[in-house]
């Protein structure tokens, strides 16, 4: 029984820091710049299919060389929304206000849709990374060697992000626009391109989520969109321009998600995650207008 | 003055006698017994035509996103389509009970958008996640709803009416959804021409002077509300119709809603033939590039991207303030006068 508890626990904080992650992408760019970004999940799919094209042409590496390719895809996929900031997204930011918040729905969406597609077209297979971390026993508990294996790497993240945050300049700049988009602009914060330098930033944490998705599940084209829907649910119930807070919402809904998955079966658990956003949406609205 | 008057409001309207029309001449002159495909073409544009208009109602007048449109739709859908079945009735009966309760369902959820002041962020947000509760419930419900195998359904015909008339099941059908779409059309017309229409832009304009002004802004929120998700919910049966099967997979956010708001964006928000030129138009694309699998939605993307970009108004809107703004009416009218 205990064991049983322990196994669900680590299973559940391994999904639950994914989903702080995912839930991180959509945090800081909505939170940052009100575009609520339905292109998040497309970015991690891209980056688990890169990692896998990559250990195809590079057979027999082991977990260090998973860590060096995943790199290499996170990098390609922060240098596409990069060139998506520079083009496209740059005339959702031309407007302001609600005008801002619903040209960003749609055009993420159109994007997304359009990214979709092209994935199908040249990649429609499934996508596993299995990288064979062994099992550990630990008090009679068979853990889950994958699970460990990201919440470790994900603890490091969170160190480098929390860094970023408190301790550089551009961190603090960030969190500046956050707060008051003209406050900043007045203190000589270019918000223009802190939210260029955010998108990136989004889309390589989707991009890193994407790959330890991967370690657990199949990801092929079409989870891109439920991705995105979980990443903004957890960003909902986090509060949308509190990052401690998606952390934390994250890690919390991955462990209810996981208990109540093994109780009631995994629909159920899915709508446990949009029952949750919806009722923090219902009793505080006002943490995301 | 007065026939002068009365001949320029007919004038007005000869644009939608002439639209109506062309539409109960479709069936006579495309439907071919031979191929049912191309007349599910004709049914498929009608229905998303009123879906599209229904959004009108909410979205355009109102200016309440709502993303579960292909939800609302299920959720009438399965509700008549059980009901139908557990009592054994026709689901002619039963499809009003499917739009109620969809009705009602849309109701709710905008009354408390409005009672806890929503913007359209977090309606749009709200509704997303309802959206994919419904498709997991149904889903998850394998007992009831058949799960993802769904239930078999044709049962929306008038025979009756076929050997009456000597029209095929298919021209039936579409007349009845042609029927149903004059009725939310003269509805919508009603609404924006009377009190409410004046109110609704008082709404759009500025929500808290218009409830300053004594506008009982929740009220009208939940009543265009509970009209636009009643018209979904009832046309959501003929959509399952057209596929003899009903499943999850019809009413997903990809396949109705995406569809329904580049309709709608297309065809030009709050514009009354909007949808249907719209419907027309997206469908047709649709069967277009079907035969080329998924570039379908790499085309749609790209057009939804697009078309927000640079054409927020819609294509109907544009072409008229073209049409007005250029001259064009001008020139058009000397050469008719022979100037």
């Amino acid at each position: 029984m205990l064991a049983q508890g322990l196994e669900l626990l680590i299973d559940g904080l391994a999904r639950g820091v994914i989903l702080s992650l995912f839930g991180l992408g959509i945090t800081l760019v909505f939170g940052l710049g009100e575009i609520l970004n339905l292109l998040l999940g497309v970015f991690a799919v891209i980056s688990v299919i890169a990692c896998s094209m990559l250990l195809g042409t590079l057979p027999g590496l082991a977990l260090a060389g998973l860590v060096a390719v995943a790199l290499v895809a996170v990098a390609l996929v922060a240098l596409l929304a990069l060139v998506l900031d520079r083009t496209v997204i740059s005339l959702v930011y031309r407007e302001e206000g609600e005008d801002r918040i619903l040209l960003g729905i749609f055009v993420t969406l159109g994007l997304s849709l359009l990214f979709e597609g092209l994935l199908f077209i040249y990649y429609p297979g499934s996508v596993f990374l299995d990288v064979g971390v062994p099992s550990i026993t630990v008090a009679g508990a068979s853990l889950t060697g994958s699970s460990i294996a990201v919440i470790a790497a994900a603890a490091v993240l969170f160190g480098l992000i929390y860094y970023f945050f408190n301790h550089t300049y551009l961190g603090i700049g960030t969190r500046t626009v956050i707060q008051d988009e003209t406050g900043a602009m007045l203190c000589g914060i270019p918000p223009r391109r802190v939210q260029a330098i955010v998108f990136v930033l989004s889309a390589a944490i989707a991009g890193v989520a994407g790959v330890f998705y991967a370690l657990e599940a199949e990801v092929t084209p079409a989870s891109s969109f439920s991705l995105t829907s979980f990443a903004i649910m957890v960003s909902i119930v986090g509060g949308v321009d509190s990052i401690s807070g998606t952390v934390a919402a994250g890690i919390v809904l991955g462990i209810i998600m996981t208990v109540a998955g093994a109780l009631f079966g995994s629909y159920l658990s899915t709508v446990t995650l949009f029952a949750a956003a919806i009722a923090v949406l219902v009793y505080k609205p006002e943490q995301i207008s | 003055m007065n026939a002068n008057n009365t001949l320029s409001s007919i004038r007005g309207q000869l644009p939608i006698i002439a639209v109506f029309a062309a539409l109960v001449l479709v069936p006579p002159l495309f439907f071919d017994p031979s191929t049912t495909y191309l007349s599910r073409r004709f049914i498929t544009v009608m229905i998303f035509a009123i879906f599209a208009m229904a959004l009108n109602i909410i979205f355009g007048e109102t200016d309440q996103l709502i993303l579960f449109m292909g939800g609302i739709a299920a959720v009438g859908t399965y509700t008549t389509v059980l009901t139908a079945e557990y009592f054994a009735v026709s689901p002619w009966l039963t499809l009003f009970v499917g739009a109620f309760v969809a009705g009602v369902f849309g109701g709710l959820v905008c009354y408390v958008a409005a009672r806890r002041q929503f913007t359209v962020i977090v309606l749009a947000i709200v509704t997303f996640a309802f959206q994919m509760i419904i498709m997991e419930v149904i889903v998850g419900l394998r007992d009831i709803t058949g799960g993802t195998t769904g239930i078999p359904f044709r049962d929306l015909e008038l025979p009756a009416v076929e050997s009456l008339t000597g029209l095929g099941p298919f021209a039936v059908q579409f007349y009845v959804l042609v029927g149903v779409f004059a009725v939310v059309f003269a509805l919508y017309t009603w609404l924006t021409n009377s009190k409410y229409g004046l109110a609704f832009a008082a709404i759009r304009q500025d929500e808290f002077a218009a409830r300053a002004t004594g506008i009982d802004v929740i009220r009208l929120k939940v009543f265009a509300g509970f009209i636009s998700t009643f018209i979904i919910g009832f046309v959501g049966p003929f959509y399952a119709q057209t596929t003899g099967i009903v499943i999850p997979g019809l009413f997903s956010f990809n396949g109705v809603d995406v569809l329904v708001l580049i309709i709608l964006v297309l065809g030009g928000l709050r514009s009354r033939l909007g949808p249907l030129v719209g419907a027309a138009i997206v469908i047709y694309l649709d069967n277009l590039l079907s035969q080329f699998g998924q570039w379908r939605t790499v085309a749609f993307g790209l057009l939804l991207t697009v078309l927000f970009i640079y054409f927020q108004d819609g294509i109907l809107p544009m072409a008229k303030s073209l049409y007005e703004e250029r001259g064009l009416r001008d020139r058009l009218t000397g050469l008719r006068s022979g100037e």
